[in-house]
């Protein structure tokens, strides 16, 4: 495939052609460093993608449970996650597109009741839309649909596949035995790329990742602050940041506006609505319409100061004085830090105790536990988790919905779902104190 | 022969039976597990029964739907519902597992919610390579010890091989058992056979090679059935209601083979009885079987066993069954789709199908179009002399 083979697709054309038009609506705002760096750097990814494939660079395909610093220390070898055309066209507002990938993925034999995420994979994948891969690395983190998309990429690929395994655990063994993996998966990638992972290279590339973290870590510093004065709809894009970015000066880049923007907008006193309420939204994010979370603002005076997508857990930098470090710092930061990964893989006994850090520290009064249809490993702890809530006296709304999909739950019920939460539970409660 | 099936069918309509009574009754202790790869042989070297839970003989799943919700799969929340009613309170442990999100799920239940007094866990690693099963190897040593902790034995490598000695017992009257349904006139039915094996799960080893032992040679003395309308092979994870079985051939096709996780993935090769170190004989049995679904990457190696399974049992067709809300079986979906159509390798009917709910009319009427395809296919293929 060739560049121009790939900008010819409708869905990438509609991508290169769409993506200038939300830069223009975002730069009205001159404050929105956060959307402005993100949609900017969003940009130079995908050039670089056509000019990787240009140059006949290799691509290494990957699920959204791995992080992009390995592939970047090859030098000019591609990351590439196989969610990501379908999630950006979703986040653009072209749902249209996703909804092509999902019914695509359904018709070749994808149940319905499996996740969005995947089938967003299995549709582009499907539909030939993304360079041909030189390998592919799986991971069965967070859950059992990374599972089911790394088993579909393995296939519809062809290529040479490695699976980096994810234990139960969190303990040091853990750390150790992915650390140890990451040791097998530098020789495969090197034989099927083609290309030397240099280790002089993997260090400057953790000490990118390094300053990332540090920047995320002070940015949801910021988000803490009462009111929130930071929009609530980008603080799920840590995980964004971590699949795409991590290891490169694009991501520092976003993090870095995320965090001016937070501090700058703290430091001013701006309050453009009244907050009412704060909430830990915990699990998916409603990515098919991201302008909800303005609304929720405007009218409802609830904002979203850390959601699960958003938290980065204090777990430690990569320690850069060896090649054994990087790797266990890399490991480490898979299985204790990547969003998702840590809270939904082990036993519900995390899941519970981060909302519970999360709750207390960015000053929540609530929790939202939006429940994406497809995350049956959160919805098998709901039982647990809504009798710690109890237990702890928090207020906790449970909905399903698709994070992906609108079909599933149409917005007017999740608008309905939240305003009486907000207006009949949460805010009477709090000013009765 | 049908007082053997009846007898069967005793023990396995509900989570209990006779000989689980028995056993507990003289004080001996038993544990339960819900996955395959949890080996039976560390449980019966520690002196304990082991006993696959299951949900049969739960009315509804009520009260695990109120832990796991309406979105984790039937099989799990009946297990759980049944666990936390009591009615497997009789255990003295239980081994949980990283099988899947829901079992996994299923594991924080049983610890914070029902009195069971003893939680063993395995963290099996999702690919069965050789790199990975060295942790696999460090989670059965763990067991070991927490077994032995628990129930204050000491399983050392004479009771494992022991173990393993009449294991291996169980596993050869069950190939034999699967031998026999590979005849052109099957010696039993699928649905009979996977109350068969089901049974091998929830008795006694000893008791039920005796049943076995009957059986074939009952079966051996038998005419066999009639499969009028074609032979199926039947793939996918939990199914243990030989009921579903029975509706499919009720359309006159015969199940003869499967690769069920209650059926024919039960039973491994045999396992060394003499090695020298006898947990690595089991651990490498265990992790190395034909994989589940779960393991990830390893469906060339599956794809390539169904099609030596359809081809060995002169098979007309798949029906792959999968329940609802199951991921890593519906990752296999779509991948066994997918190679046959490319490689034009047989028709495949995927149903659907949630726990514990008799076979409708709607799925006979699928399963009676599908037969009908098969048959036409048939025809063709005779009246163009292949």
């Amino acid at each position: 495939m060739k560049s121009v083979d790939l900008t010819r697709t409708p869905q990438w054309r509609q991508l290169f052609e769409s993506l200038p038009v939300i830069q223009r609506f975002f730069a009205g705002d001159p404050d929105s460093h956060g959307m402005n760096r993100l949609l900017h750097n969003v940009a130079i990814y995908l050039e670089r993608m056509v000019d990787s494939l240009d140059r006949g660079a290799p691509f290494v395909w990957y699920n959204l449970g791995f992080n992009s610093e390995l592939v970047y220390a090859l030098g000019d070898a591609f990351p590439l996650t196989i969610e990501s055309l379908g999630v950006l066209h979703n986040l653009l507002g072209n749902t249209h597109v996703s909804l092509d990938f999902i019914d695509t993925a359904e018709a070749s034999g994808v149940p319905s009741d499996c996740c969005s995420a995947d089938k967003l994979a299995v549709g582009a994948i499907r539909k030939g839309l993304y360079p041909e891969p030189a390998c592919c690395v799986g991971i069965n983190t967070p859950c059992d649909a990374q599972v089911m998309g790394t088993q579909v990429m393995a296939e519809l690929s062809g290529k040479p596949f490695f699976l980096i395994d994810v234990p139960y655990y969190h303990n040091e063994e853990t750390i150790r035995h992915v650390a140890a993996q990451l040791k097998e998966l530098v020789p495969f990638l090197e034989e099927h790329t083609g290309r030397r992972l240099d280790y002089d290279r993997l260090k400057e590339v953790c000490e990118l990742s390094n300053t990332m973290t540090e920047t995320i870590w002070e940015w949801l510093e910021w988000r803490r602050h009462v009111p929130l004065a930071q929009s609530s709809k980008l603080v799920a894009f840590t995980l964004v940041l971590q699949i795409l970015f991590t290891g490169s000066e694009q991501g520092i880049d976003i993090a870095q506006g995320l965090l001016r923007e937070a501090r700058e907008r703290t430091q001013r006193g701006e309050r453009f609505f009244e907050e009412r309420v704060r909430a830990v939204w915990y699990q998916d994010p409603v990515w098919t319409d991201l302008q909800i979370y303005d609304w929720f603002e405007r009218e409802l005076g609830l904002t979203v100061p850390i959601d699960v997508f958003g938290y980065y857990a204090h777990e430690g930098l990569i320690d850069t004085s060896t090649p054994e470090s990087m790797l266990y710092g890399l490991a480490r930061k898979l299985v204790n830090c990547h969003p998702m990964a840590r809270q939904f893989r082990g036993s519900i006994d995390v899941y519970i105790r981060d909302f519970m850090h999360l709750h207390e520290t960015w000053k929540a009064d609530c929790g939202i536990f939006a429940g994406h249809i497809a995350c049956k490993h959160a919805w098998g702890g709901i039982g647990l988790f809504k009798e710690a809530c109890r237990k702890a006296g928090i207020p906790l709304l449970i909905f399903e919905f698709d994070m992906f999909d609108p079909r599933v739950t149409p917005y007017e019920d999740v608008y309905f779902e939240i305003e009486r939460f907000v207006n009949e539970v949460v805010y009477p409660r709090k000013m009765r104190g | 022969m049908r007082e053997i099936f009846s007898d069967i069918e005793e023990l396995t309509r509900t989570h209990t039976n006779t000989h689980v009574e028995a056993w507990k009754a003289s004080g001996r202790p038993i544990i339960g597990y819900l996955c395959q790869y949890v080996p039976r042989e560390i449980i019966i070297a520690a002196g304990a029964l082991p006993l696959r839970l299951r949900g049969a003989g739960s009315p509804d799943s009520s009260l695990g739907d109120a832990y796991l919700s309406g979105r984790t799969c039937t099989y799990v929340r009946h297990v759980m519902s049944l666990s936390l009613d009591g009615r497997y309170d009789f255990l003295d442990g239980e081994i949980g597992l990283n099988t899947c999100d829901h079992v996994r799920r299923a594991a924080d239940v049983f610890v914070k919610k029902t009195s069971i007094p003893f939680h063993g866990f395995l963290s099996v690693p999702r690919s069965p390579r050789e790199g990975l099963y060295g942790y696999y190897r460090q989670e059965l040593e763990k067991l070991v010890r927490g077994l032995e902790a628990h129930l204050g034995v000491r399983i050392d490598s004479d009771a494992l091989r022991r173990a393993v000695k009449i294991m291996n017992e169980v596993r050869s009257r069950l190939t034999e058992i699967n031998r026999l349904r590979l005849l052109e006139r099957p010696a039993l039915s699928g649905a009979e056979s996977l109350a068969v094996h089901i049974a091998s799960q929830v008795v006694p080893p000893e008791v039920f090679v005796a049943i076995a032992d009957r059986l074939i040679e009952q079966l051996a003395r038998g005419e066999g059935l009639d499969s009028p309308r074609g032979r199926l092979v039947l793939v996918g994870a939990e199914l243990d209601e030989p009921s579903f079985v029975e509706a499919l051939e009720s359309q006159g096709a015969l199940v003869v083979a499967d690769r069920l996780c209650f059926g024919s993935r039960s039973v491994l090769p045999p396992i060394d009885e003499t090695a020298e170190d006898p947990l690595d004989a089991v651990g490498r049995a265990y992790f190395f079987q034909p994989s589940c679904a779960r393991m990830i990457g390893d469906f060339p190696v599956r794809w390539q066993a169904l099609k030596g399974m359809v081809a060995e049992s002169r098979a007309d067709g798949v029906v792959f069954e999968r329940l609802v809300f199951c991921d890593p079986w519906g990752a296999e979906v779509h991948n066994i789709m997918e190679r046959s159509r490319k490689e034009q390798a047989f028709p495949v009917l995927v149903l659907s199908r949630e726990y514990g709910i008799v076979p409708t009319g709607q799925l006979k009427t699928r399963v009676q179009a599908f037969v009908e395809k098969l048959e036409i296919a048939r025809a063709r293929r005779l009246a163009a002399g292949q």
